[in-house]
């Protein structure tokens, strides 16, 4: 199946490690030019570094998302530099916690303002050329609850209800969006092998809710993001698509 | 800070550069912070008899155990005249009493009589100590106050009508004894540490935790569980987010020795995370910060805090004005030897003291004290009742009871024919120091003959 990847111009915030960096090597792997940003300027010189292999036009400099103006640059930055865009992966995370009030202001920041900021950076140039699809990224734990009410659940799910708008509001202009709900995804440096680390019982637990026994993989969920990004899934708008092994127990009617 | 073995070459996924406060940035008369030259101990197995040989106890008895200074208590346990300790070591035990004019005293907790012990392991207060059996009574100094009919000991009553006074001083909020009445003075034992310890202030401090575990291992394997960071990545998996075990400064002195472990730092053992771990967010919250308002990466929160706790501490009633920067985050771990551990930090001590048993080399008593710092203001807690039970029975904690898990298979192991001695490696020099120590006392300082124990 080919996935019309190659040559495509992808942005993908978030995009130094775990899932974020898997689906930047898919989209280069596949031909297309990718722009990379995340918080940290070594993970994100080291990523750029490492993507180059593949041959594509691979760009990248660190972003804080909660600064909307730097942010806002950034998107002028990475547009320029990719000379337009198609595909937009916004996945930068504030992550879990919960307490401080600080911790929705957090979420808010990163996990809304983060996506919307982006949208709103790429839609006129998709508008403008009739084409582009947006993948957001929400959580497992929007479908059914887990791990306390924190504001990052909350805050991710308000993400689902807004791409369905986004879909429909903007599949005129051709632009799809589409959102994924990753499990918990285990990878070096990742949130979930501290806990394997830290938390044993707790991770033992997890494992055991798993179908599959395991935790999933990044490039697992990566896959996902990137078929709903290319033009094979050009008939997929508006969906959510839960990539979790089987994780959750919810039925999707 | 120094370390002494190549980090890169260890089996770590980074390598990392701690920042580390300068010696010059430290408070004057503060805690010395220089790396004290490495010692040359030799690469030698360390005999695993000398953790079960019943004659190597008996050495260790009659030439260490019976000549050195030894941890009693926390001085604030006996404020008022009257008040006492009474703690055993080894056969022996030991009154620490506190006099009319405020000075401590220290005598074998025993009738001269017959020999019965006067009072039992623990805490108390008295206006005199009255043998239970034939009622023979001694004042808060030692003294014979009264031995009934006593005309009917035609040989009179013993030497001095007084029990033998021992050595005793209080230094740095604990009491001290020894069983030699020629030991060294104790300033003269203690040091280097007055400089080491004295900062920390400890007298601020409250106990609010008192336990004492038996242990099936000899007291020398406890010692070495924690002389070393080696077994973090072993044993305390999850410590790797709450501490560097790579970059320790490892340093021996006369008789003592300790190692610093940057904490709230992440072991260059694992991959750096970018959620600020559950053990490290506890520390912030406990500094009065909001990890959530916390902006920078995870590996520059060890300096955070410290900047924080620098900044507040005062207004929290917590002087730190004695410690340097790393003090404020960091482990500092001492040996008092021989059988003090202690990890102190700004707001308190983690203090284990580890006595032999009395008879049997393959067991030993493990003491946890815990002492927190009281903000100025605060009420000065309740003292926790001291709880004793065997190893198993209850848990002291997540981090101890990893620590307490191997110590009987170690000890088992250790009895093997088939296991000749201790493979020790450069991260546990603090070992090896212990044991050279050791020797010194049982042989005589550099004393010790090829085929010794």
């Amino acid at each position: 199946m080919d996935l019309g990847l190659q040559g495509k111009r992808a942005i993908i915030v978030g995009g130094a490690r775990g899932i974020g960096y898997c689906v930047a090597e898919i989209l280069a792997r596949e031909g297309a030019d990718v722009a990379i940003g995340a918080r940290g300027e070594d993970s994100v010189k080291d990523a750029v570094a490492s993507l180059a292999r593949y041959g594509t036009k691979i760009v990248g400099k660190p972003v804080n998302v909660k600064r909307a103006e730097d942010y806002k640059a950034w998107f002028a930055w990475a547009i320029e530099a990719l000379g337009g865009v198609d595909i937009l992966v916004p996945l930068a995370s504030a992550g879990g916690g919960m307490g401080s009030e600080q911790y929705w202001q957090n979420a808010f920041d990163t996990d809304v303002m983060g996506p919307v900021r982006a949208v709103e950076a790429v839609l006129p140039a998709m508008s403008a050329q009739g084409k582009g699809s947006i993948v957001l990224i929400a959580t497992t734990s929007v479908l059914e609850a887990m791990g306390g009410p924190q504001p990052y659940n909350a805050m991710k799910a308000s993400l689902v209800t807004w791409g369905k708008q986004l879909a429909l509001h903007h599949g005129r202009e051709g632009i799809r969006v589409n959102v994924v709900s990753p499990g918990p995804i285990e990878f070096e440096g990742g949130n979930w092998e501290m806990i394997k680390g830290t938390m044993e019982k707790f991770y033992q637990a997890q494992l055991r809710q798993q179908p599959q026994g395991r935790l999933g993989r990044p490039e697992e969920v990566a896959r996902a993001i990137v078929f709903l990004a290319s033009e094979a899934a050009s008939w997929c708008n508006g969906s959510h698509l839960v990539v979790d092994g089987g994780f959750t127990n919810r039925t999707h009617f | 800070m120094t370390v002494t073995w190549d980090t890169a070459r260890m089996d770590v996924r980074r390598v990392v550069e701690v920042p580390h406060v300068a010696p010059e940035d430290c408070p004057p008369g503060g805690t010395p912070v220089e790396k004290a030259p490495d010692p040359d101990l030799g690469t030698a197995l360390i005999p695993a008899a000398r953790y079960h040989a019943p004659e190597f106890a008996a050495l260790e008895w009659q030439r260490m155990w019976t000549k050195v200074w030894l941890l009693g208590g926390p001085a604030a346990d006996i404020p008022a005249p009257g008040d006492y300790i009474c703690t055993d070591i080894g056969k022996e035990s030991v009154l620490i009493v506190r006099q009319a004019d405020g000075s401590v005293r220290a005598f074998p907790n025993l009738c001269l009589h017959r020999g019965n012990r006067l009072r039992p392991e623990g805490l108390g207060n008295a206006a005199e100590f009255r043998c239970m059996y034939h009622h023979w009574t001694y004042g808060l100094d030692g003294a014979i106050t009264r031995l009934p009919d006593l005309c009917t000991f035609t040989q009179g009553g013993p030497d001095g009508m007084a029990l033998p006074s021992l050595p005793c001083a209080e230094w740095n909020g604990f009491l001290w004894f020894s069983l030699d009445p020629q030991v060294e003075p104790f300033a003269d034992y203690i040091a280097p540490l007055q400089q080491h310890l004295e900062p920390y202030q400890p007298q601020r401090m409250a106990m609010v935790r008192d336990v004492t575990v038996e242990w099936d291992c000899n007291w020398k394997a406890s010692v070495d569980a924690f002389n070393e960071t080696y077994h973090v990545q072993g044993i305390h998996p999850q410590l790797q987010w709450y501490l560097d075990d790579v970059n320790v400064q490892i340093d021996c002195y006369e008789r003592h020795n300790r190692y610093l472990i940057p904490f709230a730092a992440i072991s260059p053992r694992v991959a750096m995370p970018t959620q600020i771990p559950p053990a490290i967010h506890e520390i912030m919250v406990k500094a009065g910060m909001d990890p959530a308002a916390y902006e920078g990466s995870v590996g520059d929160i060890r300096l955070a805090v410290q900047r924080f706790k620098r900044a507040h501490g005062a207004a929290q009633g917590k002087d730190y004005s004695r410690l340097n920067d790393d003090q404020l985050t960091d482990d500092y771990h001492y040996l008092i030897f021989p059988n003090v551990a202690l990890n102190v930090h700004a707001d308190d001590i983690l203090m284990f003291r580890q006595r032999p048993h009395a008879s049997d080399p393959n067991r030993m008593l493990y003491d946890i004290w815990v002492f927190e710092l009281v903000p100025d203001g605060a009420q000065w807690p309740a003292r926790p009742k001291h709880r004793h039970f065997r190893h198993g029975d209850r848990s002291i904690g997540q981090v101890l009871d990893q620590d307490a898990f191997n110590l009987p298979t170690v000890q088992k192991g250790l009895q093997s024919d088939f296991f000749p001695g201790l493979w020790i490696g450069e991260q546990e020099l603090r070992i090896r120091h212990f044991h050279k120590v050791l020797d010194d006392y049982l042989y005589g300082p550099g004393g010790k003959r090829p085929g010794d124990l």
